[in-house]
């Protein structure tokens, strides 16, 4: 983020190194949660009226409410569009395999089912990896890092909206073992900043409406509200969507944006429900708030069961984000270019077809058929006339149907047998691990819960078989399945609680949730970090934690900060500006003591002072406000702006642009002090000035982000380019 | 409905307990006088020696004195009861007459019922006796006898329990749940015709099964008898999506096909296990292939290193960058 390309090119060849974790990238930017105070901003507050100020406040409501409806209507396109192409896929593979399996020839529905899954990957992959990249994965990881005030490139475009609902939709139909609840906060986020803006960049639409709210902190409120929504949405938990976004973006949080969330929150789920009912032709039964399920669990809890499985579970977690973490360095190491993405992702999808191919084909699990044909697509294979294969359940189904079917089996129905429950976990592990990460949309939520799932249940029901005098416990294994949900891998306790708690729609499972959680989330540190942070680690963004390190107080701002700093007089030649822009990449420079002028902001004003300067001087137009925020937040680059020789020697005025009272430390600040500033009030820059109150270097975001504590004590990370 | 009833009846309720109340007091003066002496004889323990055991005995003797229901007494009394309602009260012999009808047809019904239970043929066995049932219980709640009477108060709604109403819901319970309105038309006393159909096409199975089994050869009977079943499954199957199954239906089907897989052992062998295999394996190969292909085919991807402006460079950080040198 410095102006040091210059600088290597007179160094000559800049070292190259392989990927690792241990990088920050230059292409990640800080949001600007500050005001700019400047006196354009002050004139155009003196403008507003009283009335005024409601009306904003009406209209983020109004946002909001939007933000929520919309959300809840894609999360329904989602489930329906999802149902029906896998419901259509499944048919097709079902009729062929039943055909096979009388004359023979079952290898070519194997094939078939590996084909059509690929198929339905491709498509997602292709438009994932050639049109836009940044659709891939869960998209928690990318809002996790908007929250914390990362502005990622691309990531709340509409495109990447329309990449990110399309290829979730190919990828939960090809059979992939992901869910489709991660995709869902991403689409909630990008709703968000469409919405408020409103306009689409891309559409190239502007409907000169809340223009007062395009500005990165109006906006990175609206995309936390969104996020919620999404939640809300994926798991039919307004609350747990809230607070999602508080555990996320906590540093900067009021009340009333607080509530303007649960609104979009409760509209967003309320939408979804609505709408899937009308879909599934009960309207007003509601019975579908999240496009996750578990239906209801009777109330009857022994903790002492549901307790026996959080250790275990938190090491299968790391387990996962272990190798997840491996295979994630060799895929950005070597597997790069767009072409084989695709390839590798229709190559999981294929394996994921013959493997559950080679596990139902291989299984002897049968179990009769329920009176009321609860299983959606049963296989009979070479099961008796009247009974299906158990193991299809689990593998002859999208992930989602297959986890409630292993809660909600009828009780007393012995459904699945250990071999069976062991098997698929161990495959659906492996299979997990292997897909997340792809370049596809997909979550990670619903394979986690499977596999947790049913390593537990496998567990329970071996315990009972050893002991029958428990059999009255029979009736409720789904319960226990349920709470031994493997919540090692992703490791957001609070919001994660409630979501479970809500998404069951039962208290009673609070504290044994909470307590496994708890248990699940402490051994899983002790091994690795969660998931989420595995990736975003490896994206090499710029990610401020909670705190500074903790052995970093002897750092002070001085060696924190980049320096020298430029430096602009307060009317400045048009020449030296186009100059100085031209030849560094930063964003920031610093008039002198009294004030901090923004990149952006110095483009705008050239394109607009230039263009003005080539009529007369006299006639210019006094510019405002707007001109800053119809440019955001695609800033055109210098080099599209051109100055003629005649305007380079014009003199240019930044007094009435720039922000006249930026942050500022002394020196000899410490580096978990200007961490604590930076953090809480969202900073961009922070000005590090000497006794004199002189310039002399300025700390960013990516300053402090590059110090962690490692094995070695603390380290410092590298910038690179990405 | 039935509050209104109940507040509507108000005088009859009183008249009868008063009544009883009569008939409860001769049935003390007996009983008292019988048991006085026990009375007696535990009362008069004095208060200060009672111990538990005591008061227990104190329990046990003046428990029967106050319940005057006790089973010995109804049996001795509940006769004489009866007798003195006085006439309004009563119910009308019309009444009576279908209420015997009804416990005739009802105990024919739930005979036919448990004779029928395994294997399941409640539907086509006792759709006569359940016709009949079902006839005498319209009569009861719906029609009027001679002299206007109507038994639906006084047989169906006339107490708590609602005895005969309850009986009658359970056996309608049986029935909703086997599906039997499915197969049957009660209308015209008689099974559906497509449940003659299958019955005809059940039984070619079974004496095609008969047949082969016989011969002691099972293999035999898997082709022969083949075509058959496979006819009788297909039927079952159209159906199934008609929602034309009743109980018999199902369970003589789900009987046949345990005959054919089980027994049999007719249900399709895995015979291909080696071309699976192999497809299988082939496919497990493909990205093996593939990430080793692209580990020493596709180039590494490089990071350009970027060396930040700093005032000062501090040497006691472990420098990554030295790591991978």
């Amino acid at each position: 983020m410095h102006p040091s390309l210059l600088q290597d090119s007179v160094r000559g060849c800049p070292k190259e190194i392989p990927h690792n974790e241990k990088l920050l990238s230059l292409k990640y930017e800080s949001l600007d949660y500050d005001n700019s105070e400047n006196q354009l901003f002050l004139e155009e507050e003196r403008r507003m009226s009283f009335l005024g100020f409601k009306c904003l406040e009406i209209s983020r409501w109004v946002i909001c409410g939007l933000i929520g409806f919309l959300t809840g209507l894609i999360a329904c396109c989602i489930d329906i569009a999802v149902e029906n192409l896998a419901g259509v896929k499944y048919y097709v593979v079902k009729q062929n395999i039943e055909k096979f399996t009388e004359v023979g020839g079952l290898s070519i529905s194997l094939i078939l089912w590996a084909v059509l899954n690929s198929a339905f990957v491709m498509l997602g992959a292709v438009i994932v990896a050639f049109f836009e990249p940044g659709a891939a994965g869960s998209g928690i990881p990318q809002i996790k890092c908007y929250l914390n005030g990362v502005k990622i490139p691309r990531v709340v475009r509409l495109k990447t909206l329309v990449v990110k609902v399309c290829g979730v939709i190919c990828s939960v139909a090809g059979g992939l073992a992901v869910g489709k609840e991660g995709p869902m906060i991403h689409s909630g986020a990008v709703v968000a900043a469409g919405v408020s803006q409103g306009r689409s960049t891309s559409l190239k639409k502007d409907f000169k409406i809340f223009e007062y709210f395009r500005r990165d902190t109006e906006k990175r409120d609206f995309v936390s509200a969104g996020a919620a929504a999404g939640v809300s949405a994926a798991f039919g938990a307004p609350v747990g969507g809230v607070l999602f976004s508080l555990e996320e973006g906590a540093s900067f949080w009021n009340q009333m944006l607080t509530w303007r969330i649960f609104f979009a929150s409760m509209i967003s789920t309320f939408t979804l429900n609505f709408f899937l009912s009308i879909y599934n032709n009960k309207p007003g039964d509601l019975s579908s708030p999240g496009l996750i399920n578990f239906g209801r669990f009777e109330s009857d809890v022994s903790v002492c069961l549901l307790l026996s499985s959080p250790k275990p579970c938190g090491l299968l977690g790391a387990l996962f984000n272990i190798l997840n973490y491996w295979l994630t360095i060799f895929r950005i190491r070597y597997v790069h270019r767009p072409c084989l993405q695709v390839m590798e992702a229709m190559l999981v999808a294929a394996v994921t077809a013959t493997v559950s191919f080679a596990m139902i084909y291989f299984s002897n699990d049968c179990q009769p058929l329920g009176p009321d044909q609860s299983e959606d697509y049963p296989l009979q294979l070479f099961c008796a006339d009247g009974e299906y294969n158990s193991m299809a359940t689990a593998f002859f189904n999208t992930p989602e149907r297959s986890v409630r079917s292993l809660f909600h089996n009828p009780p007393g129905r012995l459904f699945y047998n250990p071999l069976t429950l062991s098997l698929f976990t161990l495959t659906y592990f492996f299979l997990a691990c292997w897909t997340y990460g792809l370049t596809v949309s997909a979550g990670v939520f619903i394979p986690s819960l499977l596999i947790g799932a049913h390593r537990t249940l496998a567990r329970l029901v071996s315990i009972m078989f050893v002991c029958r005098s428990l059999s009255q416990v029979w009736a409720v294994p789904g319960k226990y399945a349920f709470n031994g949900s493997c919540r090692g891998i992703v490791r957001m306790t609070l919001s994660l609680t409630v979501i479970m708690v809500e998404a069951t729609g039962n208290v009673t499972y609070g504290l044994p949730i909470m307590l496994v959680l708890l248990t699940a989330k402490i051994v899983g540190d002790y091994f690795v970090e969660g998931l989420y942070d595995i990736h975003i680690k490896l994206q090499s963004v710029p990610f401020l934690h909670l705190e500074a390190p903790a052995t970093s107080h002897w750092l002070t701002a001085r060696e924190v900060m980049g320096a020298p700093v430029t430096c602009f007089n307060r009317i400045e030649k048009v020449g030296t500006i186009v100059d100085v822009l031209s030849n560094t990449s930063t964003n920031h420079n610093l008039g002198k003591i009294c004030g901090l002028i923004l990149r952006s902001q110095l483009i705008v004003l050239l394109k607009h002072k230039v263009r003005e300067l080539a009529r007369s001087r006299l006639t210019q137009r006094k510019l405002q406000l707007k001109d800053f925020r119809d440019a955001y937040p695609r800033f055109p680059p210098i080099q599209s702006i051109h100055v003629s020789q005649d305007e380079r020697e014009c003199m240019m005025d930044l007094t009435e642009f720039m922000n006249p009272t930026p942050y500022t430390v002394p020196q000899e600040t410490s580096l978990p002090r200007v961490f604590k500033l930076f953090r809480a009030l969202g900073l961009r820059h922070l000005v590090v000035v000497d006794s004199e109150n002189r310039v002399v270097g300025l700390v960013t975001r990516k300053d402090l982000a590059r110090y962690h504590l490692g094995k070695h004590g603390l380290e410092e990370m590298q910038l690179a380019q990405t | 409905m039935s509050f209104g009833r109940c507040f509507l009846k108000l005088p009859y309720f009183t008249n009868m307990f008063i009544v009883q109340v009569g008939a409860l007091l001769i049935a003390l003066t007996y009983y008292t006088n019988a048991q006085t002496s026990v009375v007696a004889v535990n009362t008069t323990i004095p208060g200060s020696e009672q111990s538990a055991s005591g008061l227990r005995q104190l329990a046990v003797a003046v428990v029967p004195q106050s319940s005057v229901f006790h089973p010995s007494l109804r049996s001795q009394f509940s006769l004489n009861l009866l007798s003195a309602f006085p006439e309004d009260l009563e119910v009308s012999n019309y009444c009576v007459e279908l209420l015997a009808i009804f416990g005739q047809r009802y105990s024919t019904y739930v005979n036919c019922l448990v004779s029928a239970a395994r294997p399941v043929k409640v539907c086509q066995n006792c759709y006569g006796t359940y016709g009949n049932l079902m006839e005498i219980y319209k009569n009861i709640s719906d029609q009027m006898g001679p002299g206007n009477v109507s038994c639906r108060d006084s047989l169906l709604r006339s107490d708590r329990l609602m005895l005969v109403f309850l009986l009658y819901s359970n056996l309608e319970d049986i029935w909703t749940a086997s599906e039997c309105n499915r197969c049957v038309s009660l209308r015209h006393y008689s099974l559906t015709n497509d449940t003659l159909y299958f019955m005809e096409t059940l039984n070619q199975s079974l004496s095609c099964f008969e047949k082969y089994q016989k011969q002691g050869n099972h293999s035999e009977l898997c082709t022969e008898c083949k075509a058959t079943y496979r006819g009788l499954n297909e039927l079952y199957s159209r159906m199934e999506k008609n929602h034309t199954l009743c109980i018999d239906i199902e369970d003589s089907m789900n009987m046949t096909r345990i005959l054919w897989s089980k027994d049999f052992n007719c249900s399709f062998p895995r015979a291909e296990t080696v071309p699976v295999i192999a497809v299988s394996s082939f496919m497990l190969f493909l990205p093996i292939i593939f990430y080793l292909s692209s580990f020493l085919h596709s180039e590494q991807k490089k990071r350009k290193l970027i060396h930040p402006k700093r005032a000062k460079s501090n040497p006691s950080f472990i420098n990554i960058q030295d790591k991978f040198s």
